[in-house]
């Protein structure tokens, strides 16, 4: 520990920690721009310049890291003018009027920090050059005259997200924020997961969805966590008379640490412009029409209770103490023939199988990839789903990390790695039994060639991961696709060869597949959906949207429900459709991949008239005459062993 | 269609352009006008003729074939003369003689102490057995077997030697630092960045001397317990690093680099790097964040390079004139090097002397030594009789010093407490014909054309001083300019991230402390006192010089002179632009500046 004096305030604070920091921590107030807790300190704005005893010019505290004994001012006449100049610089560097811009009025850090040093005016002529508006993105704009080129947009693309699309070209004056090499942000590498505009200080990159529907302080903002897949990364939901309004990631969040995907920040609000139902609709004389609750419940009741086989399926979306209520009603109560979830066990029924075998979970956990010096991906294609993921792997490339990407499919990931494994359509039991050979010095050759993969390229990888001080495995849906047990323990069995799976770490992950994915393979909902004389079929599709697949498969059910938030192909072909609540619109418990219980909070009312996935299980129930246990759904958890170690 | 007798085509290749081209251009027309020969002799611009860098600027006269290098715009009048006049070639300008002669690097002046440049110009830079001839490597060879690594530092510490890169840190104190730092691998930069404008030092070292610099950075990273470096050299000097090159795969050759450097357990290799064009990248963060393949842009410091540097790891960077004085502090002792100099600045220092004197070119002096020393006795005086006014050291960022400072002397403190620096050694020399204000401005140009953008202070703070000093130059400059331009310069030194910031407002503070008076006429008189401010300045015709020739009024470019033939003529100040060409023209001196 290192003992400073700040203000006259005495402070203890690690080693290493900068003075800004340790000033937070005395709770002392130290103005900053190009700062930002989750990046890399900067020092370029200078706002948070402090005077040092014996230092002859100022400090800036961002990137000053403490030493024994240090006396720090961060508040004199001196400092002050310092602050003010810099401002006043920023305020003629470009077209900052205040009047015009969608985040001033409390929402940017340029003008909060000017009001602060009681700046009333400009000192300095403002700059009446035109910048340029970058337009092109689907989702956000890029307004060259509000930006103060503090850098934290290019730092966050490159250091949280690894995506590096942001940099900066010219010099001095001349600098400006581009993507790539000066493409056009619609046109370039750029991935939309809006990290840039979520820390950007002012109103340089804008929300389009979100500009002018208020200022923070006017928006309802919800801690929560995302339900797009099965990571469960962290999210604050704003949100402004019943309606979404953006999306951020939270910083504190212990999964995400803020980051976030296109899948989270702006897919959500994207479906609010689809259809929602509002009441439940029962279809009499070959056409769907409004019913009552009651109604709606009694057809399904009457028709379930005369139909000798039936089945019931779910999506892995909805909160744990949902799935526990469907599976008691449908699986236990009323033994319906196929009780399953949307998945149907894909990426789950293998990996459970195989933990039971065990008797113990073999996954690890998510944190552990980021301390790896060698990451193994497997079938997963982490540029379009669990994208977060992608991340973690993408942003440590630099710090020299070495990439095996192995997958059937051609995938963005491809170009960056350092070896890439490319075995035929479901033949990774090979590659990896090729691996484990090369992993032993044995011959691994007859391996390779059954993968369809050259030999040099396996012994290359092996080495790569031999090498690595702290190898981790990530694997996904395309391994498992008509897996055999053979695979997966040939997989753990690489990962012990390798040392990702030890006795002090485990880093084999999979990435499995919607939100409460593991939950669902907990309760046993991972069963194939294959229906062909069921008389009833009910689909509690949630705020899912259906596949063509499943469409297809339900054209010829002869009586099918349809519990949805919003209207498809699906409603339109079922004879009862149950209105329920979105995922912004429910409570729940969430087991994301690696074991971890998290809790999603309702950040916005249901509209009148749509009940909860729950309420309408019971409900159901009820009518059917069943009496459902909605407390028991954590022990139930718990029942099977499960892949990873479960964390409260 | 009109036929010409001869052609003059004049190179354009950009570094002829970069060498002044075009003033050779303008120089020639003004010169077929003045001596009547404008309708007999073309000129025309062409590409590369010979090799522009031994050669730039040069013209090619056709239909002769006669091929004239090196020329200045002040060589032109006798050019014309001698060869369209009087029909007869001039041999000064010849190919052959041009690559004789050195401009360079002359013989050494009264004054000059050569020991980074003593080999310039006597070896063969390409052929290292002439480098070993004059002792080269024998230091590497006595530190290796004969010095302990403290021994080597203690040596170096106790030599006074000073970083030569402008900052002037004791380089055995920096080099303590890097070897007790602890971390495996260290590494060994070379700082060949040289950016300032009209410094080239550094190069001629390169070019001529490439080994002293390997070895001293051999004897560097044998001090600190490093095995490998790295010559970070801009890519402008393209013959420095070919130089370079061939001398580190024949030191190589040698065993002077390598593993088991003579046999002993010590390894070290070097690498070139090239930069890129930014002048930022001599700063030792940027140029380190270069070679790292980033964007070139400095940090705060702490960390410091000695800690952590390259890729994090423990860094000693110094620049080419620090390394190359090494080996001759070792071979020749720390007592040597100690006895040459001042109380805290020893040894002796390189400079590229530049502007109105009369030697320009490359010197080497003692530490200590005075500027009108370095004026009058080394550089010959000021050119044309003139008047000195004022003298710029150390680069860009260095300040303009009056002639009341002429006899300071030249080392670290006196340089920075007179509001100046050492810088990497640029000392331009300006007459009384130079405008104050406009040399700020030039300056600022530069350096905020040069700044990279990434602290605020600096990125727009050199462009607000930019833009009042360039109005001030037009005649637009109000009441209140100059106490702007002092906050200004003031809150840019002290609140910038690197020493590009910190020293960029040193022209202009230094320029506003000599020669207030001169802002204040610009100011509030819309006068400038040097004539150089063209918005400030008339052009008019002396009525009793003028006999009407008529020659500048057919010259002029925009018809702004009037008059009879054999009558005054008149300038109208109105259309008149400021070109100065009748000026040029006019054989009578009928021409003045009001």
């Amino acid at each position: 520990m290192v003992n400073i004096t700040i203000d006259e305030k005495k402070v203890q604070v690690p080693e290493g920690t900068t003075v800004l920091r340790a000033a937070e921590q005395a709770e002392i107030h130290i103005p900053t721009l190009c700062d930002h807790p989750a990046l890399t300190p900067f020092g370029g704005c200078r706002l948070c310049l402090v005077e040092v005893q014996g230092a002859r010019t100022l400090q800036t505290s961002c990137t000053l890291p403490v030493t024994e004994n240090m006396v720090v001012t961060t508040d004199n006449d001196r400092i002050r003018e310092a602050r003010k100049f810099v401002l006043t610089l920023l305020f003629s560097e470009r077209n900052h009027f205040c009047p015009y811009c969608q985040v001033s009025g409390g929402d940017c850090e340029l003008q909060n920090a000017a009001y602060e040093q009681d700046m009333t005016h400009w000192p300095l002529q403002p700059n009446w050059k035109t910048f340029d508006v970058d337009a092109s993105h689907e989702y956000f704009i890029l307004e060259q005259s509000r930006c103060i080129l503090c850098r934290r947009c290019v730092r966050a693309c490159g250091e949280l997200v690894g995506n590096f699309t942001l940099g900066v070209e010219e010099r001095g004056a001349d600098s400006s924020i581009v993507a790539d090499l000066g493409t056009p942000l619609g046109e370039s590498s750029c991935i939309s997961c809006g990290v840039c505009v979520q820390v950007c200080p002012t109103g340089a990159l804008i929300d389009r969805r979100s500009a002018y529907l208020g200022h923070d302080v006017e928006l309802d903002k919800t801690e929560t966590i995302c339900v797009g897949c099965s990571v469960g990364c962290g999210i604050e939901v704003y949100s402004r008379d019943n309606h979404l309004v953006r999306i951020e990631g939270n910083w504190d969040a212990t999964v995400n640490r803020g980051v976030l995907c296109k899948t989270g920040r702006y897919l959500p609000l994207d479906a609010e412009n689809q259809d929602r139902v509002y009441t439940p609709m029962v279809r009499k004389d070959g056409k769907l029409k409004a019913a009552t609750w009651n109604d709606a419940i009694k057809t399904i009741a009457d028709q379930f209770k005369k139909s000798p086989k039936s089945a019931a399926m779910v999506p892995t979306r909805l909160p744990a103490e949902s799935l526990h209520l469907f599976k008691q009603l449908f699986k236990d109560q009323l033994q319906a023939a196929t009780v399953t979830s949307i998945e149907e066990g894909l990426n789950t029924k293998l990996p459970t199988q195989l933990a039971a075998e065990l008797g113990s979970p073999f996954e690890g956990a998510l944190e552990e990839i980021e301390k790896s010096d060698c990451v193994l991906v497997l079938g997963a294609d982490l540029a379009k789903d669990h994208e977060v993921v992608g991340f973690f792997i993408k942003r440590i490339l630099p710090l020299g990390m070495e990439l095996i990407w192995a997958g059937s499919d051609n995938n963005a990931f491809e170009q960056q790695a350092h070896q890439v494994l490319k075995p035929k359509a479901e033949s990774y039991a090979d590659l990896l039994q090729a691996l484990n050979a090369a992993l032993v010095d044995k011959p691994c050759a007859e391996f390779a060639k059954n993968a369809g993969v050259e030999e040099s390229a396996v012994k290359k990888a092996a080495q790569m991961l031999s090498k690595a001080n702290f190898p981790a495995i990530v694997y996904g849906e395309d391994l498992l696709k008509n897996a055999s047990m053979n695979t997966l323990k040939a997989l753990v069995e690489l990962g012990h060869l390798s040392g990702t799976i030890g006795e002090q770490r485990n880093a084999l992950v999979s990435v499995k597949g919607k939100a409460n994915s593991m939950a669902a393979a907990q309760y046993g909902l991972d069963q194939p959906f294959n229906i062909s004389d069921e008389q009833a079929v009910f689909i509690a599709l949630g705020d899912d949207c259906p596949s063509q697949k499943l469409i297809k498969r339900l054209e010829k059910a002869p009586f099918l429900v349809v519990q949805a938030s919003y209207s498809s192909q699906l409603t339109a072909q079922a004879d009862v459709v149950l209105p329920v609540e979105n995922w912004a619109e429910q409570d729940g418990s969430y087991l994301n991949l690696e074991g971890q219980l998290q809790n999603a909070v309702k950040s916005m009312p249901a509209p009148e008239g749509v009940l909860s996935n729950a309420a309408v299980f019971e409900k159901l129930a009820a009518a059917l005459g069943y009496k459902l246990d909605s407390t028991g759904w954590k022990d139930n958890l718990l029942k099977q062993i499960p892949v990873s170690a479960i964390l409260d | 269609m009109t036929f010409f007798r001869s052609h003059i085509l004049v190179s354009i290749d950009p570094e002829c352009q970069a060498k002044g081209a075009y003033q050779i251009i303008d120089a020639l027309n003004d010169e077929l006008v003045a001596q009547g020969l404008i309708g007999e002799v073309q000129v025309l611009e062409t590409s590369r003729i010979g090799d522009p860098a031994a050669y730039g600027p040069d013209i090619m006269v056709y239909p002769e074939g006669v091929h004239y290098v090196k020329l200045t715009k002040d060589d032109i009048h006798n050019l014309v003369k001698e060869h369209f006049l009087k029909g007869r070639a001039v041999e000064k300008f010849l190919v052959e003689q041009a690559a004789k002669s050195d401009d360079e690097l002359g013989p050494p002046k009264p004054k000059e102490v050569r020991v980074v440049l003593r080999n310039c110009g006597v070896i063969d830079p390409c052929n290292i057995e002439d480098y070993i001839a004059v002792d080269g490597y024998m230091a590497l060879a006595k530190s290796i077997s004969e010095l302990t690594p403290e021994e080597v530092i203690d040596t170096v510490l106790k030599s006074g030697l000073r970083g030569r890169g402008g900052a002037g840190f004791p380089t055995g104190r920096k080099w303590q630092f890097a070897s007790g730092s602890k971390g495996s691998p260290k590494y060994i930069i070379c700082n060949a960045d040289e950016g300032d404008p009209g410094a080239f030092m550094n190069r001629r070292v390169l070019e001529s001397d490439p080994h002293a610099v390997i070895e001293g950075m051999a004897i560097a990273a044998y001090a600190i317990g490093s095995s490998q470096g790295y010559i970070y050299c801009r890519a402008e000097y393209p013959e420095a690093v070919r130089t370079l090159r061939i001398a580190i795969k024949q030191a190589r050759e040698f065993g002077l680099l390598g593993s088991n450097i003579l046999g002993s357990d010590f390894s070290f290799d070097l690498e070139v790097r090239m930069g890129a064009g930014a002048f930022v990248c001599g700063e030792e963060t940027a140029l380190m964040a270069s070679i790292e393949g980033k964007r070139g842009e400095p940090r705060t410091r702490p960390p410091f390079p000695a800690v952590k540097g390259l890729w994090n790891q423990p860094t000693n960077i110094n620049n080419v004139e620090t390394y190359a004085t090494v080996p001759q502090v070792i071979l020749k002792g720390a007592e040597w090097f100690a006895s040459m100099g001042t109380e805290h600045s020893k040894g002796t220092k390189t400079f590229a002397l530049a502007g109105d004197v009369n030697n320009t070119g490359l010197i080497e002096v003692p530490m200590g030594i005075t500027l009108r020393e370095i004026i009058f006795e080394v550089g010959g005086g000021i050119k044309n009789g003139k008047n000195f006014k004022a003298i710029q050291t150390g680069g860009p960022m260095g300040g303009c010093l009056p002639a009341s400072d002429l006899d300071l002397p030249v080392d670290y403190e006196s340089l920075s407490q007179a509001g100046s620096m050492m810088g990497s050694g640029g000392m331009i020399v300006m007459d009384e014909e130079t405008c104050m204000v406009d040399i700020a401005r030039f300056f600022m140009e530069f350096t905020q054309e040069e700044s990279c953008g990434k602290c605020v202070p600096c990125r727009v703070g050199t462009r607000r001083l930019l833009e009042i000093l360039t109005d001030i130059c037009d005649g637009k400059g109000k009441a209140g300019d100059i106490e702007t331009l002092e906050m200004l310069c003031k809150q840019i030194k002290q609140d910038s991230l690197c020493g590009l910031g910190q020293g960029a407002p040193n022209p202009v503070e230094s320029t506003l402390k000599h020669f207030r008076d001169e802002y204040e006429a610009h100011i509030f008189e819309k006068r400038c006192p040097a004539k150089v401010c063209r918005a400030m300045i008339r052009y008019e015709i002396l009525e009793d010089a003028c006999t009407g020739c008529t020659v500048c009024a057919r010259n002029c470019p925009v018809d702004a002179i009037t008059g009879e033939r054999r009558q005054t003529h008149t300038i109208d100040p109105d259309m008149c632009v400021r070109c100065g060409i009748c000026l040029q023209v006019c054989n009578f001196n009928a021409v003045t500046i009001n």
